[in-house]
This record gives C-alpha cells, structure tokens and sequence, in this order.
C-alpha cells in the first residue's frame, strides 16, 4: 500500500485475462543521447503532473537523466553526454508486469501503456530489476514508479528543453526534441519482443543518416 | 538599381552560408533589400530578419548598422555601394 | 508561500531553522530581495563597518520561488555578503544544479556568520544540518572539492551538490569567487574570501524532498506557453549555440571590447575575432542549468589539432568561453588563441576567480611596463623573480593568476583586491601615480568591455549597487538601438535608443534595475527576458509565474515597485556605509581618454555623465547632490523603518 498516493494520469483501466494477447504500445517515447543537455525540466514536469498536491520533485518522476552514461554510441563514442532514460514501453505484457506477483498493473485503453495500480502493489520491488532499462523508479515514499504516458500526452516531451538545429518547415521547425514521442519504427515489431538497448542507437544513427534528424553539432 | 552589400556574422553567417554577399535591387531601400535577402536564404533567415507581426525588422537578438554603425530600419534609404552588417544582438556575460 | 533559512553561527557551531513567513515574500519577492533583507536586518545588530573578512560578516545564499519549478526560465541562486574587494554591497548569481537541489532539501536560505575555529564544510540533507571537518579538502581547487565531496557523501538521499571556494578563498583573495558544482561560478565581489575567512570551505547539499506549487495547473500552462514563446523565438537558436559568444563579433563590429587594458576596443589576431571556432572544436554534449528551456552551454574536448597552442591542453575538457570570459582574456589580456581562451576559462573555474578584476589586475601591469613605466627590475620585485609580462602570452598571464590565488609574492598581496586597489596601493609603494591606468567603476570593480560610446552602460559602471556591474540595469534599449523597446519603456519617446544624446539613458537604468531586480528575486536567469524584453516582461508576464507559484497575485505595477523597493535596500546598505554621490564615479580612461577606434571614435563618459547621473537620481526620486534617498522616495516604496535608520546615521539626504 504506498502512502503517498501519486495519480497516474490515465483515460481508463483495462485488464486482460492471463493468457490473452495484450495490443503493443504504438506511439511511444524515445530519447537521444548526446542531445540531452540535462536541464532536468522533463523530471520537474513529470513529478508535477503527478503530485496529488502540486509538489515538485524529480524522486517521484517516471524518468531520471542519467548523469554519467558511460555507453559509446556512434553519435557519441567517447560515451559521454547525459541521457533521458526512459520506460521504453516493451511489448505487452512488459517484462515489470510479467514479474509481478500480484495484480498490480493494467493498461491505458488509449495507448495501451502498461501502468502500476498502487492500491494492489506491495511493493514487493520484482519489477524494479525486472526491467531491462531500470526505469522502474523506487520513489522516497517506497511506491513504485513507472511512465503512464500521461494517458496519451507525455508532458516529458512538451518539457523538453533541447532545440536541436532541425529540419525546417516554414517557419516553424519540426520539434523533434530529446524526448519525442512517435510512432515506433522497426523494432520491437513482434508483440512480446523486448528491445535490446543497442537497437535504440542504431535506430537514432539510421535516422540521422537518412537526414530525419540532425546532429547537434 | 543599386548594388548594396551585406555582411553577414554568427548566427546569420550560418543562416546565409556566408560572411558576404552583394544584391541588386530596384528599389534603394532598407526594405528591397530585406526582401532580397530572404529570397536568397529562405524561411530560417527570413524568420530570424522580419518580425511577423509588424513586417518591420526584427529586433529581438539582432542589430543591423550601416557603416556608421547605426542600426537601420525598414523605410531607411540605401545608396548604391552601401554596406549593411548583420549582427547578434546578445550581451556580453 | 513559507520557506525555511537555515542560520549558522560557525564560532559556536550552533545551527537554527528558522520559517520565512508569507509576509516576507509579500514584502521582498523572493531569491535576492530575502536575501538584501536578511543581511540588513543582520546589520542593524552588527556593525556594518566591520572588517568583511571578520566574524561579523554575514554570508547569505538564497534561491528564489521559481527556481525548480517548470518555468523553463533557468535558474539562479544568489549569494549576498559585505563585499571585502570593494567593501560595500556585495552579490553574485550562479546557476547550475546547486540551487536546485538545495530547493529539495528543507531550506531556500542560507545565512552564516561568525568564523569556525576550524575549516569545515555545512552539509545540508533533507532537514538534518552539520558542519563537518574539512581539513581533507582545504588546500584544494574547486574541482576537486566538488568531486571529493561528491563520492564521500554517496548517491542518497540524492547526489550531493557543492558550492565551493580553492586555495583563492582559503587565502581570502578578496576577488575569490564561490563555485557551485564546478560548473558554475558566482563571480563578483569577492564571496570566496568571506567563506575563506569563516573558514568555510564548502556548501555539501542532498535532498530528497519536494518543493511546493501554488498553482499547479496554472504553472505548467504558463511553462507551455513560455515554451512556445521561446520556440518562436529565432534569436534563441542563435543564443544557443553560441551562448553569450555571439557578443565577439557584433562588439568587433563595433568597437566594443576591452582590448590590452582597453587602450583600445577590437580584438587582434584573426580567429580570436570570430567564434567560428565553435564549428572546429569537438563539442560533445550540450550542457544546461536546472530548469531552463534554452541550454545555452556545451562542452568542448581539445584534440591538439585546433591550433599550435592546443597542443599544450590536449584532453582538456571545459565549457563553451563565455564572453566575459573571452573579454577578460581575449580582450583584457590579448590572448589571441580559443583553447587558450578556453584554458583561462578553466582554470578562473577552478581557482574559483573573478576573471574580470583579475584580468584588469594583470593588465594594468602590463600596460604599466608596455610604457616603460616600469622596469625589469620593479616587475622581478613584485615577482621574486625575473617575470616578463608579455601580453598574449599565457605562461606569463598563469604565473599571475598563481601568484594572486597562492598570494607567492608582493603582486599576488598587492592586487589580490583588485586593479583599483592594487593601482592605489602601487602607486603609494612607487610615489609615483599610476591610476590612470587602471580601469574600473563604483567601488574599484572592473569590467572587461568598452563603455565610453554607451552612456547607459557608463551610467550602470557608477551606480551599481554591487559596485560596476552591467547586470543589475542592464542597457539593452542603449547598445542595441532598439527604439522599439525605447517607445515601449517610455511613451513613444526613441531617446533612449540614440547612443548621441544623455536622454533616457539615467531612467533606463531606473527602471530596468527594477525589472532585473524581479528576475533575480524570483530566482532565474536573465538571458530569457534579454531575448525579448518586451515579450516576457518580470512585471507581468513573468508575474503570473510567480503567481502560479508562490499564490502571490500582483498587478505590474505593484511588481515594479516591488523591484524598486528591492533596489532601494540595496542602495540604503551602501548609504550605511558612506557612499554618497561622489563614489557614482568611474575611472579617468573612461572618463577623460577618448576612444581611437571602432565606430564610435572619440567617445568620453565625461560628456555626458553628469546629464545621465541627474536624471538617474531623478527618476529614483534621490536627492542629486549627495546621492541619497529622500524620506519620500523610501516611504513611496514601502521603506518607512530604512528611512528612520538611514537619518539615525546622517545617511539620508
């Protein structure tokens, strides 16, 4: 039982029998390394929409910056540069509710994210390693913490400060910033198929070679 | 029809993908040249020159002088083998 | 809105939280006014002509109401201090993470006073409070104070974040600077040495508590809205990229660096003129302060292949020049080379210095032999040791920052306060008179840009209430010409935008003091507003903000008259202390030498200078012979019980 009860910002609760096929997450979010500048308005946001009685605070946020990732990619083989890290919202059911011993998540009917029912969770903490992304979140108050993608509108990514230099249409760029929120591309194709981390990296090089986004440099 | 002269620093170097360029306009304003300019560079420039709402220059972040270093405005009347320069408008800090 | 001050009374080591009722916020916003307050307050029961390396002083660090909030608008924290370089009023800002987190810990305020009989560091965790041996620490730069400090004290209840002072500090340098998370410095006005003489080496603070929004729902519409303000913004890619950078060539254009000394206003050497190097250097990630939606910083690795001079700081990481940083080492200095401009960059970091009365400190020498007005000899006696001192050259310019930092030798005692103090302090050691060379403004600060053709920015260098500053009035309607902001401050009148006539320039200052005032009391950076003062104005744009966050719901007004009660506490302090018209000065290069170059030729401050001061005191309502406050002009702002101390001392006109 979590004693501070945070809302998820959802449009309904959905359930599935046990051996039912759960529809994948279609829109999810995304974040490039190298282009996070670590303004931490993403947490503060994130926190905010959440707190049942406007507290901000990024140790209840659904996503951290990671400080130090000290993962080579091609955008950046020093391997330095700050990273959003993000619930990569794995085919359904995800690895975290795969785990859980109870029945303590269920799904966004709109955008069928996976979310954590805090009145059935007791905190047992399986889905924390459970995750292959460690963006399962432990917050002050010992609840767990996992991106509902704010029912459809991820205020992560309206948050987000960074302005690469993009394409440009008009007058008004393409906002693609460090977090965005779009269709997913080509993998995780088949429902249940986790992502390897490596996959996401190939995917932002993919796109910055074919020109959908640029480098910040 | 004038020849006028336009430098270009920082982020409007970047814009223009040049220090320097010259134009020809009929019309020897301020103005012709503007619009000249955003032919030639497109919409990110234009953008970053006329302020939308007023169809004057924008000042925000910018300072555009003739060569004695007074900032010029839209209705000003340019000579032929006049020199504009346009700048950042930031602040040191 | 309540917020909590933590006092601390480093003789006793006794620590007590005190709550910082509504009443307050209604009265001084927030950030720099709670701050201003709290140090008055403190020295109306302290002598306020105590010695500002004395146990006395007090040392206060506040963060203001939209600092952490989502506002987007950066964030600032600000500390507030007698000042021991310029001894008056003394304040910096400095963002980063620091302020940050010390908003998620149970206090916004800090105040210090007294001197620990040892050096420790105060670490802050949530609500539990302690002073802890330092003696591991002292003797060590910046850098690596924050890094030690941040493995010792481990990852919970969150990382910890530092404000810090180097061997500068510990040797109460009195233009010693405080660095918060070696990312960020809060410069001006000497905050190092007040913590060195305290014995204070750091700030250590962790937290993981939550921070309270009035007005949720109408806090994150207002960030939407910012946000799509500054996206629609194109002046803010520029700024982007290149942060303050940009000023390089637009000031290039026009003559407005500070070059060897400001003997002249454009920089030599080629690329140094230009910051294109931001294309050649390998920049790998691009940096931010908490909160803020422009991120205008980045980090820089040097690979040896820029330039010959790279090869020296191969590896060496550091963060885009700011321009200060390129005035005072490109301009000041005449270092014609951008990773050793970086390198300066970095290591006024670490040595937690004000690059500005450091640069002027070491040019001014330079200057002095540059005429020969100086000997070989005189230099190896300011030394110890046979010195050149070759402009440009970045051993001889190290050599001098080491000799003030680790105070090695007569020039590190003589000008560790500066080039004012050091001039007059040459000058008496000579019996000769040098102070026509050193450059500087109200109270002996220096500013490494050229003021002569700008009377606003003249006006600024002799009234800044924390001594020469080109902050605290900024003038943007001046340099820029932007006669569309001069109708919009002052009813379709353009004089303020004409850089040939006196006009609106004093008034200029008047009111955008209390617009930056508001800025730095609710506790974020001042670069969004630059971008478009007449978009996001303090007053009433960003005056919904701060009530969304605080519940604190005033009319413009009545927010610009709390700016300007905010700047009337600043400049009673000052009164307290003596200062009277006569200190509204500045230097005889800026007064008397014309300048010879740029595009504004033979431009003096004395031409207009008077005009500008008169109509300053003017629209503050001050009396103009002596400067001071008139009764009336504190009570129209509230400031009734100022005035009563003000003519207790004499110091109220």
């Amino acid at each position: 039982m979590s004693s501070v009860p945070q809302k998820e910002l959802v449009t309904g609760v959905e359930r599935y029998p046990l051996d039912a096929e759960v529809p994948n997450v279609v829109e999810k979010l995304f974040s490039l390394r190298n282009q996070c500048t670590e303004c931490n308005v993403c947490e503060v946001a994130c926190s905010l929409v959440h707190s049942p009685d406007g507290t901000v605070n990024p140790q209840y946020a659904r996503l951290k910056i990671n400080h130090a990732p000290a993962k080579p990619s091609k955008v950046s083989p020093g391997g330095l540069g700050f990273v959003a890290d993000i619930c990569h919202h794995c085919g359904n059911p995800p690895p975290c509710a795969e785990v859980c011993p109870t029945d303590a998540f269920y799904y966004d009917p709109k955008t069928k994210a996976a979310v954590i029912e805090q009145d059935n969770c007791i905190q047992c903490m399986e889905c924390v390693p459970g995750c292959p992304f460690d963006t399962v979140f432990v917050a002050p108050s010992g609840e767990l913490l996992k991106c509902d993608l704010c029912g459809g509108d991820p205020v992560c990514v309206k948050a987000c400060a960074a302005r690469p230099e993009m394409l440009n249409e008009g007058k008004q760029y393409v906002r693609l910033p460090v977090l965005f929120y779009a269709e997913q591309a080509d993998f995780n194709k088949e429902h249940k198929q986790v992502p390897e981390m490596g996959d996401e990296v190939g995917m932002m090089q993919a796109m910055l070679e074919a020109g959908k986004i640029s480098s910040p440099a | 029809m004038i020849t006028v002269h336009a430098n270009f620093h920082s982020h409007f170097k970047e814009l223009a993908s040049t220090g320097e360029a010259s134009f020809q306009i009929e019309t020897p304003t301020v103005e012709a040249l503007a619009e000249s300019i955003c032919e030639a560079y497109g919409p990110k420039m234009e953008a970053m020159l006329i302020d939308p709402d007023t169809h004057e220059l924008n000042e925000r972040g910018t300072m555009f002088v003739d060569a004695k270093g007074m900032r010029i405005s839209m209705g000003d009347q340019l000579s032929d083998g006049d020199t504009i320069t346009f700048l950042v408008g930031i602040a040191g800090g | 809105m309540e917020s909590r001050l933590l006092r601390v009374d480093l003789t006793t080591g006794k620590m007590r939280s005190e709550v910082i009722p509504h009443s307050v916020f209604e009265r001084w916003i927030g950030g720099s006014g709670i701050n201003n307050w709290i140090m008055w307050e403190h020295f109306l029961t302290h002598d306020i002509n105590c010695d500002p390396r004395g146990p006395d002083n007090i040392f206060v660090f506040g963060v203001g109401p939209l600092a952490g909030t989502g506002a987007g608008s950066g964030i600032k924290g600000r500390i507030t201090f007698k000042s021991p370089c310029y001894n008056m009023f003394g304040d910096s800002a400095g963002g980063g993470k620091f302020p940050y987190m010390l908003r998620f810990t149970a206090f916004e305020y800090i105040a210090i006073t007294g001197k620990s009989p040892k050096p420790v560091y105060l670490h802050i965790c949530n609500d539990e409070v302690s002073l802890v041996d330092a003696s591991h620490l002292w003797g060590r730069d910046t850098l690596e104070t924050h890094t030690m400090l941040r493995e010792e004290l481990g990852t919970y209840p969150s990382h910890a974040h530092t404000l810090s002072i180097s061997q500068a500090g510990e040797n109460q340098v009195g233009i010693a600077s405080v660095v918060s998370d070696a990312l960020r410095i809060h410069a001006r006005c000497g905050g190092g040495a007040v913590m060195g003489s305290k014995n204070l080496k750091a700030i250590a603070v962790q937290g993981n508590g939550g921070l309270k929004i009035q007005m949720p729902e109408e806090m994150l519409a207002w960030s939407d809205d910012f946000r799509q303000k500054i996206d629609e913004n194109e002046a803010v890619y520029g700024f982007k990229r290149r942060g303050t950078l940009g000023a390089v060539e637009m000031y290039q254009h026009i003559g407005s660096h500070f070059w060897r000394n400001n003997q002249g206003n454009m920089f030599r050497g080629g690329e140094i003129t230009s910051d294109n190097w931001v294309k050649k250097y390998h920049k790998y990630s691009e940096v931010c302060s908490s909160d803020c939606f422009i991120a205008c910083d980045a980090k820089y690795k040097i690979d040896g292949t820029e330039s010959e001079a790279a090869k020296k700081y191969i590896g060496e990481t550091f963060r885009r020049p700011e321009y200060l940083t390129t005035g005072s080492a490109a301009g000041a200095l005449d270092v014609r080379d951008w990773s050793e401009v970086a390198h300066w960059g970095k290591i006024t970091n670490d040595y937690g210095i004000d690059n500005q009365d450091l640069s002027c400190a070491i040019s001014f020498l330079m200057e002095l032999k540059q005429r020969d007005l100086i000997s070989d000899s005189d230099v190896a006696e300011l030394f110890d040791r046979e010195q050149s001192l070759r402009w440009g050259n970045m051993d001889d310019i190290e050599f001098c920052v080491e000799s003030i930092v680790f105070q090695k030798n007569l020039f590190g005692k003589i000008f560790g306060d500066g080039p004012y103090l050091g001039a007059i302090r040459y000058s008496e050691l000579k019996g000769q008179n040098f102070m026509k060379y050193a450059t500087y403004g109200k109270g002996g600060a220096s500013f490494t840009e050229e003021m002569r053709p700008f009377p606003t920015w003249m006006n600024n260098m002799a009234v800044a209430s924390r001594g020469a500053d080109h902050l605290k009035g900024i003038g943007l309607i001046e340099k820029f010409q932007r006669k569309d902001l001069s109708k919009i401050y002052f009813d379709g009148r353009t004089e303020a935008a004409d850089l040939s006539v006196p006009t609106l320039k004093g008034a200029s200052t008047a009111l955008i003091e209390n617009q930056v005032a508001l800025l730095n009391s609710y506790g974020v950076c001042l670069f969004h507003w630059m971008l478009d003062p007449a978009g996001y104005t303090p007053q009433d744009y960003y005056g919904k903000a701060y009530a969304a966050a605080t519940g604190i719901d005033r009319t413009p007004d009545e927010l610009m008259l709390d700016g300007a009660r905010i700047c009337n506490l600043e400049k009673a302090f000052n009164s307290r202390i003596g200062m009277r018209r006569e200190h509204d000065t500045v230097c005889e290069r800026w007064m008397w030498e014309p300048t010879d170059e740029g595009m504004y030729p033979g431009s003096v401050a004395a031409e207009m200078f008077n005009p500008v001061l008169d109509e300053y005191y003017e629209w503050r309502g001050w009396d103009k012979d002596s400067g001071l406050q008139t009764r009336k002009s504190l009570e129209d702002v509230g400031l009734g019980d100022v005035a009563d101390v003000l003519e207790n001392e004499g110091s109220l006109a």
